[in-house]
């Protein structure tokens, strides 16, 4: 969440509010709203070994110091949730998403040009507790047309959100980590479209069919809220050195497509603590799958250079994804 | 129209200003320091898109890396993997130019945010103001050399009345010894100007004093022109042939038979006027030569007097032993010894108010010069001097005083400008403007140090010599140490190549650390350029000189070694009458004295008769040659009659 000072962004969206609400209290400096984490919590979840029998440690085959890497480009989005008033408590949030896709030309990351980077701005409030805002035409948008999405809808369950401020401050964050996870998986899908060289996608590739079966994009996640182990298999993947990687297992969320995952330590953990260097990589199902986790195992590792310095997740996160991050700070 | 190959860039750290702005490029931008570029605004200002101009002077590369100590971190301490990293850092290129021009140049505004461009040919012209001077109906353009970067090549024009007045004038060139940079850049400066000075503004010629080495002594020699020196001319529309016109003086050596000069080859010397003066010429400057110390009130009372009622009169007291008429040191000397004899016969101290210590002194100083400046005053007053009154147009007359003694060189230099001066102020030298070169600045025009009379010279010249049309065009390999008054009034100034300690001083604090670090590597042949119109210094290409380079020349026409007087005499005649032989001199000058000879070769050549052979001949007929009396004949015996009683 950001809340530094109103940017042009913020200033055109305050001045429609303004004339939508005008009795909307405007909020210039930190939002007053608590801070909560609104991600699933830290849950430990059974998967099915792909390889082998039993969770074990490998050791990547072919690894050596000059190690390359066959990614041709890097696909992340950000996020900036801000709240910018409230009517009578109830929060209105500006929410910015952004992705974009970095290709390798000659070593050096530039913006790839069949699919531009995508910047988008929306309005996040609770319509259903704040009606003059639901009834706001087209015509009255203003000349940037802002969205307006309603973060007070019926759940699966037909339940409503209550009119807790911080509750409607959670469903906006989540409907804004909506946003920015479609308009990844719009740019992934558009990259497997063409075909091309391999993607390294920050997150998973299960959300869309058709990134989740291609050979093109490869996922690699860096938060471990859900372990794919238990017991033992925990123990391995916790003790996993450098250069090793997990067994293969399948992911197969019930919302999600199914795809082979393995753990791979990028670093070495001593004096860290039992995440340092740990990601986990998705990628497609495969006939040789063994062999695809070490060659894409070989890459997520030749990546690790140049650092990520100075982003504080550089022990996992690749230079070329902490590009996409600056690129798309510079043009949101 | 070109692409654009950066953006303008300001932060609250970093803003722009009216003068100065940032802008990033590519990596792969053939952008440098020097290199002008074009900002175009994107907002109206007053209904116009404002254009702006500027040079880079500074650059700076930096990655996306916090610390130095991540990319170590990242490569393990070892710098041999740094190679092996899939994806280079994110880079930037991030440039500082220094605004030349804003237009409109009203309202002066902080530059905006905007695209850049690297200018154009026209772009330069309008960045550096020479729009003003070259359009139709002004053409006061000279080129000095071309601007070069990315693809865009542009003449770079000085203002000819910038150059030589009258708005302002002189040029000062710096650079380092050895690189043939000052020498050159001059050399090819006057090509220029004697091709491109308009005829509106009159006729115009140079005096240059070559003063070290043979630099200069070649000029009207052709050099070696490369192709890419010859494309150099023909943007620069000046033909690379040497100059047509020039004209050598210097003096004799001090045996007085060959001239003291590097170009004293027998196939050069035709083009070389010797260059020697008598003791009215040389009473005129007495003060270059004499010091403080030497000529205290009653010293230069005397020679006040000796100047005013002894020299080129008929001089008589009662004391003295005849009447004398005083046209050369030698009769000097014989005035000084008839009055101290006349002193010591009247057992006087004083004489005419002159004590007679002062008179010896006096007499000491005066006759020493004649030893000090040997080869270019004579003891017979002969002279034989540069064409005052009859200079002609795109002529270079050059002065080689690189052999002579300092005293000497002083002396040639302040009389030659003296009366260049006193001409072009009378307006009959012959030429409306005149150029004067004068390399080692450092050494006649001092920042520090005592008073001397070529200083005061050189002082006059650059303060007030643009109303006369005398110009100076001056060189030094420190700028740092030449008076201030003398570089300051030149309106341009040329660098070439700069030695780090030079550019470490005070003088070139306004360049950027970038600029000076260019300075401190430029390559044989750019220059970087200060005039009046330029708001920056910029930087170009000069092709190299089309005349004969002073070693090339040393080493094709070698200085002759010192000769017999007989082979000196007909070196010296040849010139003017190829039919003259050895044998011949041999037999005109065998009875006669050295000095005699010599005198007659001298006046030879004032003269430059038409039959050299009888006009060298009848010098001598003057002096009847000692001759061995003949016996005289015994008178017969007459012989007794034979009638005669009384014969033998």
């Amino acid at each position: 969440m950001n809340n530094a000072g109103p940017d042009t962004a913020s200033r055109a969206v305050l001045r429609l509010l303004r004339q939508w609400l005008p009795e909307m209290s405007v909020i210039d400096g930190a939002s007053s709203l608590e801070q909560t984490s609104p991600g699933d919590p830290p849950i430990l979840r059974s998967a099915q070994l792909v390889e082998g029998s039993a969770m074990r440690a490998i050791r990547i085959a072919g690894l050596s110091r000059d190690t390359t890497s066959d990614f041709g480009a890097f696909l992340d989005g950000t996020q900036r949730v801000r709240v910018i008033g409230h009517h009578f408590g109830l929060p209105i949030v500006l929410g910015t998403v952004s992705a974009a896709i970095r290709v390798r030309v000659n070593r050096r990351l530039t913006t790839w040009g069949h699919q531009p980077p995508r910047v988008d701005r929306k309005i996040y409030a609770p319509l259903r507790y704040i009606p003059s805002l639901a009834n706001i035409s087209p015509g009255e948008a203003g000349e940037a047309n802002w969205q307006i999405v309603d973060t007070s809808t019926a759940d699966k369950n037909g339940e409503y959100p209550s009119q807790h401020p911080v509750a409607l401050f959670e469903r906006a964050t989540r409907a804004v980590d909506r946003d920015r996870e479609a308009l990844e998986d719009e740019l992934a899908e558009a990259w497997c479209a063409r075909g091309e060289a391999p993607l390294f996608v920050d997150g998973g590739i299960s959300r869309s069919a058709r990134v989740s079966a291609s050979s093109c994009a490869i996922g690699v996640i860096k938060s471990h809220r859900t372990l794919y182990v238990e017991g033992d298999a925990l123990r391995t993947v916790m003790g996993l050195k450098r250069g090793e990687r997990s067994s293969i297992f399948r992911v197969s969320p019930r919302s999600r497509n199914s795809v082979l995952s393995w753990y791979l330590r990028l670093r070495d953990a001593d004096g860290h603590d039992p995440m340092w260097g740990l990601v986990r990589v998705e990628a497609a199902e495969s006939e040789r799958a063994a062999e695809r986790a070490d060659e894409v195992s070989r890459w997520v590792i030749a990546e690790t250079s140049p650092l990520a310095l100075p982003d504080g997740r550089w022990d996992k996160m690749s230079y070329g994804i902490r590009d996409c991050e600056e690129f798309l700070r510079a043009i949101s | 129209m070109s692409t654009a190959l950066g953006r303008v860039v300001a932060t609250e750290r970093k803003p722009n200003t009216p003068h100065e702005f940032h802008f990033w490029t590519a990596i792969d931008s053939p952008v440098g320091i020097g290199t002008i570029v074009r900002v175009e605004g994107s907002q109206p200002i007053d209904g116009h898109i404002p254009h702006i101009y500027g040079i880079v002077v500074e650059g700076f590369s930096y990655t996306d890396l916090q610390s130095p100590m991540h990319d170590v971190l990242g490569h393990d301490g070892l710098p041999t993997t740094a190679g092996y990293a899939p994806s280079e850092r994110a880079e930037i290129r991030l440039y500082t130019a220094a605004v030349l021009r804003q237009i409109p140049e009203e309202p002066l505004q902080p530059v905006p945010m905007g695209q850049v461009f690297l200018a154009e040919e026209a772009d330069v012209q309008i960045a550096l103001r020479m729009d003003s001077y070259l359009k139709e109906g002004a053409s006061t353009g000279i080129p000095v050399g071309v601007y070069r970067a990315g693809g865009t090549e542009a003449v770079i024009y000085l203002d000819a009345d910038f150059l030589l007045g009258p708005e302002a004038a002189h040029l000062n060139i710096t650079g380092v010894s050895g690189l043939a940079t000052k020498t050159s850049a001059v050399e090819w400066l006057l090509a220029s100007l004697f091709t491109h000075f308009p005829d509106e503004k009159g006729s115009i010629a140079a005096v240059a004093f070559n003063v070290k080495g043979p630099d200069l002594c070649y000029l009207d020699q052709p050099g070696k022109v490369e192709d890419s020196d010859k494309a150099l001319y023909e943007k620069l529309r000046v033909d690379p042939k040497p100059f047509p016109q020039v004209e050598y003086f210097a003096p004799y050596t001090a045996k007085g038979l060959s001239l003291n000069t590097f170009r004293n080859n027998e196939a050069l010397l035709d083009k070389v006027t010797p260059l020697t003066w008598g003791l009215r010429e040389v009473l005129q400057f007495a003060e270059v030569l004499l010091n403080k110390d030497d000529v205290d009130a009653k010293a230069d009372a005397l020679i006040d007097f000796i100047r005013e009622q002894v020299v080129d009169k008929e001089f008589s007291d009662p004391m003295l032993s005849k009447k004398h008429k005083v046209q050369s040191f030698a009769d000097l000397d014989a005035w000084f010894r008839d009055v101290l004899q006349g002193m010591e016969k009247k057992d006087g101290e004083s004489w005419r108010t002159h004590h007679v210590a002062t008179i010896r002194k006096v007499r000491n100083r005066l006759s020493n010069i004649s030893t000090r400046c040997a080869g270019l005053v004579t003891n017979t007053g002969e002279v034989s001097d540069l064409p005052f009154g009859s200079f002609t147009d795109r002529t270079v007359y050059v002065v080689d005083v690189a052999n002579l003694e300092e005293d000497a060189q002083d002396l040639i230099f302040a009389r030659i400008v003296s009366k260049l001066r006193e001409h072009l102020e009378r307006r009959d030298l012959g030429v409306k403007h005149l150029v004067v070169f004068v390399d080692e600045l450092n050494k006649y025009a001092p920042g520090d140090g005592q008073d001397t009379y070529v200083r005061k010279m050189l002082l006059d010249i650059a303060e007030r010599g643009r109303y006369l049309g005398l110009v100076l065009f001056s060189a030094q390999q420190f700028r740092s140490q030449v008076h201030r008054r003398v570089v300051g009034n030149s309106g341009t100034s040329l660098f070439g190549r700069m030695d780090a300690d030079e550019l470490a001083t005070p003088g070139y604090a306004v360049l950027s650390p970038a600029t000076r670090t260019k300075l401190a590597t430029l390559e044989k042949g750019q220059l970087m350029i200060r005039h009046p119109h330029f708001t920056q210094p910029i930087f170009v290409r000069f092709p190299r000189p089309s005349v004969m380079q002073g070693r090339e020349g040393a080493e094709r026409y070698p200085q002759s070694a010192d000769v017999s007087l007989d082979a000196a005499i007909l070196r010296a005649l040849r010139p003017l009458d190829p039919t003259i032989t050895l044998p011949w001199v041999q037999e005109i000058t065998a009875l006669y004295t050295e000095d005699e000879i010599i005198r007659a070769r001298n006046a030879t050549l004032l003269a430059r008769p038409e039959n050299v052979r009888a006009y060298f001949t009848a010098q001598f007929r003057k002096i009847i040659p000692a001759q061995t009396p003949a016996r005289p004949m015994a008178a017969s015996i007459k012989s007794a009659p034979e009638n005669d009683p009384y014969g033998f």
